[in-house]
Order: C-alpha cells, then sequence, then structure tokens
C-alpha cells in the first residue's frame, strides 16, 4: 500500500529527527550529577566513578505536581477552541472536545504526547512543543479541578 | 530534516487525512451493550474513571469519541489497551458507543467559563 510505505517512511524519519534532538538536550551528564553530589572536593578530579556510584548518584527524576492556578492562567490560550460551545475542527469536522473536568493523567498523558508527535494534530502538537513538564502538570490539574454541579 | 522526508510527511498526512469515511448513525441503546467491557476502567456511565489515566466520555461530543475509536482501530492514535478491546468492532458498534457515551449525564465541559 502506497500511503502504509509513506507513512512508514513518515515515521521513520520522525524517530531519527526526535533522537537526534534527545541528544542534543539532553539533561547534564550522569558524570556531572555524580560529581556535584559527592561529598569530596570538586577539587579532586582523580577520584575514581565507578559505574556503580553513577547509577547511584542520578536520583529518579519525579514527575512535577501541578498547580491548579497556575494552570488557569495556562489554559487561556485553550480557550479560542476548546472555549467555544460545539466548535468543531476544521478538516476532518469534528467537534472539538471537552476538556474541563477531564482526568488529570489522562490530560498529561495525552499533552505529552502530542508533544512528542506520538498523538498527531497539527494544531495540538504546536501548541505542546510550547509546553513544559511543569506546564502540563499545571494545566492537568487545573481542568481536574472543575467539579460537576 | 531533508526537503524529501518533509514531502514525504506531507505526503503521509494528506493520505491519512483523506480517508474519511462517512459513518453509521450511533444507536445509544445498542451502544450501551456494547459498552459493558468498557465499564471496568471508564465506569458504568464513562463518568466514574476508575483511574486519572482513563479520561471520562459521558457528554463528550460523540464524533469526537466516534473519531478516537476511529482513529485507535486504525493505529493513528497508538493505544495498545485502546487497541485491543476495538480491533472486532464494526463501523456501526463504533458509532453506537459513541451515541452511548454521549447521552449520559457527565461532568466534562468546554472552558466557555473563562471567555
Amino acid at each position: 500500500m502506497v500511503s502504509g510505505s509513506l507513512r512508514n517512511a513518515a515515521l521513520v524519519t520522525l524517530v531519527a529527527a526526535f533522537s537526534a534532538f534527545a541528544q542534543q538536550s539532553s539533561p547534564p551528564s550522569a558524570q556531572d550529577a555524580a560529581v556535584a553530589a559527592s561529598p569530596t572536593p570538586a577539587s579532586i578530579p582523580e577520584a575514581p566513578v565507578t559505574t556503580a556510584t553513577v547509577v547511584a548518584a542520578v536520583p529518579e527524576i519525579p514527575a512535577p505536581v501541578g498547580n491548579a492556578a497556575e494552570g488557569k492562567l495556562r489554559v487561556y490560550t485553550c480557550t479560542g477552541c476548546h472555549g467555544i460551545p460545539g466548535y468543531r475542527n476544521v478538516y476532518p469536522s469534528y467537534h472539538v472536545p471537552k476538556i474541563f473536568g477531564q482526568s488529570p493523567q489522562y490530560v498529561v498523558t495525552a499533552l505529552m504526547e502530542y508533544r512528542n508527535g506520538t498523538r498527531k494534530h497539527p494544531t495540538m502538537q504546536a501548541q505542546g512543543e510550547s509546553l513544559s513538564d511543569q506546564d502540563i502538570a499545571d494545566i492537568a490539574a487545573y481542568l481536574a479541578s472543575a467539579r460537576s454541579p | 530534516m531533508t526537503s524529501l522526508s518533509k514531502m514525504l510527511l506531507a505526503l503521509a498526512f494528506s493520505a491519512l487525512a483523506n480517508t474519511t469515511v462517512a459513518a453509521p448513525k450511533g444507536n445509544a441503546a445498542a451502544g450501551a451493550i456494547a459498552a459493558k467491557p468498557c465499564a471496568a476502567c471508564h465506569g458504568p456511565t464513562g463518568d466514574e474513571s476508575l483511574d486519572a489515566q482513563y479520561p471520562k466520555l459521558a457528554g463528550q461530543y460523540p464524533d469526537y469519541l466516534l473519531r478516537s475509536l476511529q482513529e485507535y482501530q486504525s493505529g493513528r492514535r497508538d493505544n495498545a489497551i485502546m487497541a485491543g478491546f476495538v480491533k472486532d468492532l464494526s463501523p456501526q458498534d463504533l458509532a453506537d458507543l459513541a451515541a452511548f457515551y454521549a447521552a449520559q449525564d457527565g461532568s466534562l465541559k468546554d472552558l466557555s467559563h473563562l471567555k
């Protein structure tokens, strides 16, 4: 199928682009972290750093905790589409979903998937690219703060 | 990104976007029966998600729900759990499910209160 092979080619390109991006934007190296966390003065670079200590010195990065008040400011942009009752996606045509009151972890996953391109929607991918992990957590916290009447 | 890969991307997206097929009209009563397995995660009416990772569905727009189900089936939306559930459903089943959840009372709203 032509469209299938084109899609595969496109996916391969996407994966390559993202892996290149991920390498460029990787956080400070494990060795840096080990040195920073080490009780020995950084002026003794000869201190051997074993693989085991490097692994132990890299803390697991916890997911940010969402702040609903910050999220309320962030979702102002979203109202352009999600704030108009009955607003429709142009092509293909379907209603833009209701998102106020949506489950928070679902919102986080959706925005992260838009951001990394796994979930495809041009407008939402563009929005996702402008958001940090903290922004996404804040938005999810605000949307989840809705209560049924 | 090379211009060739940009062109391939554009072609791939336009090919995907053009695969819209007229969907059958949904029947909420039939959807209620088809929705029994969905309740394990989304709750009986789709408004009682059992975990914050599962979306609320009750009162959502039916055409958005239908599109989501179609995308899970086609793989455009990549979700292993949902792909398994929709794999063997007919276009009529998908339309019925969308009609059922859209007809339920739910807490989902748009953001018009912020405008």
